[in-house]
Parts: structure tokens; C-alpha cells; sequence
């Protein structure tokens, strides 16, 4: 009995979108391994023609950057010992991280034509967290 | 992700208020003199901050029905 032989991108390639977009390495136990801030994992492996779409890591960063930044800027504002302000940050930063644990990983072998599109709904979470705790201080304090 | 926020604001608001007086922080001592101008720079930058949020949840809501 003779087994079919599977499919296997790189033993040939039929990408042809005009010109080759990616160095093909001939190394079919190369992988491609993409990792993200909060532990997203996307593999793709033996694979053409793969587009993926993730969660723009960078706006969200960026953002928590701005809202943490904030949080500071109002807590300088409002208490003027700065030791307090730094022990009131930490304390902050502990209780927005403990919901920061994110593991997707997302395997792609022996395909072609897959399109991946994964939402990390983590950070959007812990960006909403951070915004309730900026203004659940502003609040308390009742500086505004 | 709906409306409702992760966290119940009520439990923020006493996660707040504990994490201010385990740090020793007295409403009597919290500076209320912020000058008008500084409060508006301040609403106007929250502001700002909560928009960008919902902006960004928009969009990851948009990917996800795609």
C-alpha cells in the first residue's frame, strides 16, 4: 500500500503575487515564531500564503503608557510627600497585573492560503482597568 | 467585550480608597488648591485618555466581527 505523499510548501511554491516577498529558507524544520508582549504565539510552519492580523500591541503599549503616565501626573498634583506617590504607584501597578496573563498560540503547518486574525482581549481589558483606576482617584481625591 | 467595565466600579472605589489609606493618605491633607487652569488641563487629558480607550475597543471589536 502506497501512502499518498502530503503536502508540503516547501517542496514547491506557487506563490505568485509578482516577485518573492520572503526569503524561503530550504530548511523545512524552520520556523517562523512571532511573540507578542502578552505571550500571544503564532507559528507558522511549512506554510505559503499565510496573512496575519493581530492586536496593534503597539497602540494599546502606547496607551498604557499615557494612562499610567496620568495617574502619576494626579497623584503628584494631589499629594505633595513623593515617597507616597511612589509606594501608591507600586500598589497600582500590582493590582492592574495580576490580570495580565495572556497565552494564545496559534499553529500553522503544512497549509496554504490562511488568513489568522486573533484579538488579545487581555490588553484591552487591562487598558480598561487602568482607566477605571485613574478615575477612581480622581474621584476619591475629588480633585476635579 | 460589552459596556460593562472588567472591574464593578464599586469594588475600584473601595480598591482605591484602601490603597490610599494603607499608604496614609488623609483627605484632609490631599491638595484641593489646584489652580482652575491645571484642573482643565487635567479633565481635558482624562478626557482624552478615556476616549482613546473606547477608540481602541471600537476597533478591536471591528477586527474581531470582520
Amino acid at each position: 500500500m502506497s501512502k499518498t505523499k502530503e503536502w508540503r510548501a516547501l517542496d514547491y511554491c506557487e506563490d505568485n503575487r509578482g516577485g518573492s516577498q520572503a526569503i524561503v529558507e530550504q530548511d523545512a524544520e524552520q520556523t517562523n515564531i512571532t511573540k507578542q508582549l502578552s505571550e500571544e504565539w503564532i507559528i507558522i510552519k511549512d506554510s505559503e500564503c499565510v496573512n496575519v492580523e493581530t492586536t496593534d500591541t503597539q497602540v494599546a503599549l502606547s496607551l498604557q503608557i499615557g494612562i499610567e503616565a496620568a495617574l502619576a501626573i494626579v497623584l503628584r498634583l494631589a499629594i505633595a510627600d513623593d515617597n507616597q506617590v511612589e509606594d501608591i504607584l507600586q500598589d497600582f501597578k500590582q493590582i492592574s497585573k495580576t490580570n495580565q496573563s495572556n497565552r494564545q498560540k496559534t499553529i500553522v503547518e503544512k497549509s496554504k492560503y490562511v488568513d489568522i486574525v486573533t484579538v488579545d482581549t487581555d490588553i484591552a481589558v487591562h487598558l480598561q482597568i487602568l482607566i477605571q483606576l485613574l478615575l477612581g482617584v480622581i474621584a476619591t481625591l475629588d480633585i476635579l | 467585550m460589552s459596556g460593562q467595565p472588567p472591574i464593578n466600579n464599586k469594588v475600584v472605589e473601595v480598591l482605591v480608597k484602601s490603597v490610599l489609606s494603607k499608604n496614609g493618605v488623609k483627605a484632609d491633607e490631599v491638595k484641593r488648591s489646584i489652580p482652575e487652569e491645571q484642573k482643565k488641563m487635567l479633565r481635558e487629558m482624562v478626557e482624552d485618555l478615556k476616549r482613546q480607550v473606547e477608540e481602541f475597543q471600537q476597533s478591536q471589536k471591528e477586527e474581531n466581527s470582520e
